[in-house]
């Protein structure tokens, strides 16, 4: 039976790993540990009809020229690059992805894309430039820089799933409400930076950035400032392993995948 | 169960913010800023933040037990440890799971994805399924947005799916609750010192209950669907200490603004909130329910209120499994405590476009409003609505703007129409209403409050003002983006009804 099969090994992991820490606990991230153990050909952490996220995982630099299926060897050469998008403080989960569009189911592949397409539609006419414009479906800005507080109100993972959708990669904010953090960091569809000062106010829409994960850093090509950023710290492996399941595998939390 | 506590415990935190939660690192000079820079505060104190507290001393060893907050003892039995601290993450084992029709598909699907098309749920007595968001709709993936959940759960046997197939007439749905953190109370599923996990933010409204609840997103619960546990990060408790008798033209809805106003929508982020006080204890299920609901909206992680014999009491006709309350010890640690002297406080709104946009509801008479909505799992129990007829019934007036009952569940909508009101003459809460010139209560959903498909009962569809029981007020939350809401209690949103006006509910109560 896949079910007492599935809890029975799950029981005996956790056996398993505690007869280890008897002796001395081993750190659950090794020094040594690095970004192509998790390459979807050993790791599958979703179904691989889901694409995006599959891509996600290796794709991680994203200069235009990069062939898609290079993979860092180290945490510490993933970068992004490309236009930011600057909001304000407390954005929160409806204007991310207004109420209406949450019939939209994240884990069908076509209503992914269409969650995608709607990302930020919510933010007040104030925005003069959309995050997405209209008639596209797809976002030109692969970094969202915001203020306080980021993605407060709903625990709606479609917030974060929509923001991924649309190409968002990371998101760098002052701070953040804890259930968008860890819906990021859960789905791995968004990395949830945080900045040390207001970033929001000292960059514009449009400005191009790149942010080097393994420096900690921001740069801002149109202004020429850099910015430090906090590192992502453990959250990193957990989004770099393509979200909790994987995660979960690969310390061995879980039994591997049954198909 | 086999799975072992010898978990080697982390070295650090995971999926968290990665601030290590050691409390002196805590920033408490940015809360007391937070404090001093707000609005000129009245020559009345109204509150005192008692200082943050020296670092907790580290446990010692043996029979001596380190003194733990109730947050800190719920989780503590719940990952099988002896003891726990701010800052410590565990696997808990989750006591009941709740989702609904808008998280619970993707969930599902998750679920399946990774533990297998023919995967078991970890328990089929633990699942609690509850369609409520968008129910009474043509849209058609909302209706199949409920099917996949009917499917999952017969494919499961999930023992309560509290399912609807004829959307014309809810009462012809025998199973059918409504608003989920409703029914989870009214069917006995949040009992004191367990662990309740929902795909829903408002989840931490049974924190009222005195368990631990708190709401995730999709892909952790199709991993607590799967395993029935899940990591979580044991947070530090804010105290708030209100005493005193509370004023009859206050609710525990003016109670949660004043909270929210004080410290912001991110003050509590991270963090448990612990409500205490003779005040508190003199409150009903309802009303704690209605406190803890809006924790969310400081960025709480949860709320507890102590389990006591109000408590007792409601739960002995809707549960019969056995449950053991945990209190916080004398000596725990908070981080923080707030005092709030009740005698002082007022009625009171939060204004567009944020929960702590705080203000006095006499101070906003000269806000126009458009319409009033009475409902949602903040302000749409039966209290809540007895609360409501109360103020209409003291006027005898009719109402000014269109104004909008929904009623969380079916039991609240049947309450409505057969409890009468103190001081009627026998008169039901419908009656009042009636005579009042509201609009005929609804089906029983969460409709309006978060907007929905375009065809949602009461949604805003056009930018206008409403007063609104509900619990958020960002650009966008009932439909239009410029719709301008302003956060109430069930007598301040009855009494802007018969105004036209945001108005206090003392002009009519008196």
């Amino acid at each position: 039976m896949c079910d007492s099969l599935s809890h029975a090994s799950y029981s005996a992991t956790f056996s398993s790993l505690a007869s280890k820490t008897s002796v001395s606990p081993p750190p659950l991230f090794p020094p040594s540990f690095k970004v192509p153990t998790f390459s979807p050909l050993t790791v599958k952490p979703l179904s691989s009809t889901f694409t995006p996220h599959a891509a996600r995982v290796t794709t991680i630099t994203t200069y235009a020229a990069t062939s898609p299926s290079s993979v860092p060897s180290d945490a510490s050469t993933t970068t992004f690059h490309g236009l930011c998008y600057v909001v304000g403080d407390n954005i929160d989960t409806d204007q991310i992805i207004p109420a209406e569009y949450l019939t939209l189911v994240p884990s069908n592949p076509a209503e992914y894309e269409k969650l995608g397409s709607y990302a930020l539609i919510g933010l007040p006419s104030s925005y003069a430039t959309r995050f997405i414009e209209p008639n596209e479906i797809k976002t030109k800005y692969s970094i969202v820089i915001g203020g306080a507080n980021f993605g407060c109100g709903s625990s709606r993972e479609h917030a974060p799933v929509a923001l991924g959708a649309a190409g968002a990669k990371a998101v760098v904010a002052e701070s953040y409400a804890r259930i968008f953090f860890r819906n990021s960091v859960a789905t791995g569809e968004v990395y949830p930076l945080e900045s040390e000062v207001r970033i929001c106010e000292e960059c514009r829409t449009g400005d191009m950035v790149t942010i080097e994960l393994g420096e900690s850093r921001l740069i801002n090509h149109n202004t020429g400032k850099e910015y430090k950023l906090k590192p992502i710290g453990d959250a990193g492996p957990v989004i770099e392993a393509g979200g909790i399941f994987a995660y979960a595998r690969k310390t061995g939390m879980i039994p591997p995948q049954s198909k | 169960m086999a799975s072992s506590v010898g978990f080697p415990h982390p070295t650090s935190s995971l999926f968290y913010n990665k601030e290590d939660l050691s409390l002196s690192a805590f920033p408490s000079t940015s809360q007391l800023s937070i404090y001093k820079c707000k609005k000129p505060i009245s020559k009345n104190i109204l509150m005192v933040m008692a200082p943050q507290q020296a670092e907790r001393k580290p446990a010692t060893t043996g029979s001596v037990k380190t003194p733990m907050t109730m947050t800190e003892k719920i989780l503590a039995r719940a990952s099988e440890k002896p003891h726990l601290r701010p800052g410590d993450n565990v696997w808990v084992n989750v006591d009941v799971f709740m989702t609904n029709d808008i998280s619970g598909p993707g969930s599902i699907d998750i679920f399946n994805k990774e533990f297998g098309e023919n995967a078991k749920v970890w328990d089929r007595e633990k699942i609690v399924v509850i369609p409520d968001h968008y129910i009474f709709t043509n849209d058609e993936r909302a209706n199949r947005n409920v099917d996949i959940l009917r499917e999952f759960s017969m494919e499961q046997n999930i023992k309560y799916f509290y399912d609807i197939k004829d959307r014309s007439n809810f009462k012809a749905n025998p199973d059918y609750k409504g608003v989920c953190h409703i029914a989870l109370a009214q069917e006995g599923h949040c009992r004191p010192g367990e662990v309740l996990l929902g795909t829903d933010s408002h989840t931490c409204t049974a924190g009222a209950f005195g368990q631990f609840a708190t709401g995730i997103g999709n892909t952790e619960a199709g991993f607590v669907l799967g395993t029935g546990k899940l990591l979580l990060k044991v947070p530090p408790t804010l105290r708030f200490v209100m005493d005193g008798e509370m004023p009859d033209y206050l609710l525990a809805k003016d109670l949660i603004l004043q909270i929210i106003g004080e410290i912001s929508v991110a003050g509590a982020t991270y963090k448990s909130m612990e409500f205490v006080g003779t005040t508190i204890e003199s409150l009903s299920m309802e009303e704690r329910m209605t406190l803890c609901n809006m924790v969310i909206e400081a960025g709480g992680k949860n709320g507890v209120v102590s389990a006591d014999s109000t408590t007792f009491k409601y739960l002995e006709d809707k549960t019969s499994l056995p449950y053991e309350p945990v209190y916080s010890d004398a000596e725990a640690s908070f981080l923080s405590e707030f005092r709030f002297d009740i005698s002082k406080l007022e009625p009171l709104v939060a204004k567009p476009h944020s929960p702590d946009n705080r203000a006095l509801a006499r101070e906003c008479k000269d806000i126009k409003i458009d319409r009033v909505y009475i409902g949602s799992c903040t302000g749409g129990k039966t209290e809540d609505f007895l609360a409501a007829a109360k103020v209409f019934l003291a006027s005898g007036k009719k109402v000014k703007v269109p104004t909008f009952l929904v009623p969380a569940t079916q039991k609240v909508w049947l309450d409505i129409y057969t409890l009468t009101v103190p001081g009627s003459g026998g008169k039901t809460c419908s009656q009042i209403f009636k005579e009042a010139g509201c609009d005929t209560p609804a089906s029983p959903s969460c409709a309006a409050c978060m907007g929905g498909p375009k065809d949602t009962y009461a949604r805003m569809n056009e930018a206008q003002v409403c007063v609104s029981t509900t619990n958020r007020n960002f650009p966008g939350r009932m439909g239009h983006k410029e719709g301008q809401i302003y956060l109430a209690s069930p007598y301040t949103a009855a009494a802007s009804a018969l105004a036209g006006y945001v108005t206090d509910p003392r002009e009519f109560l008196y």
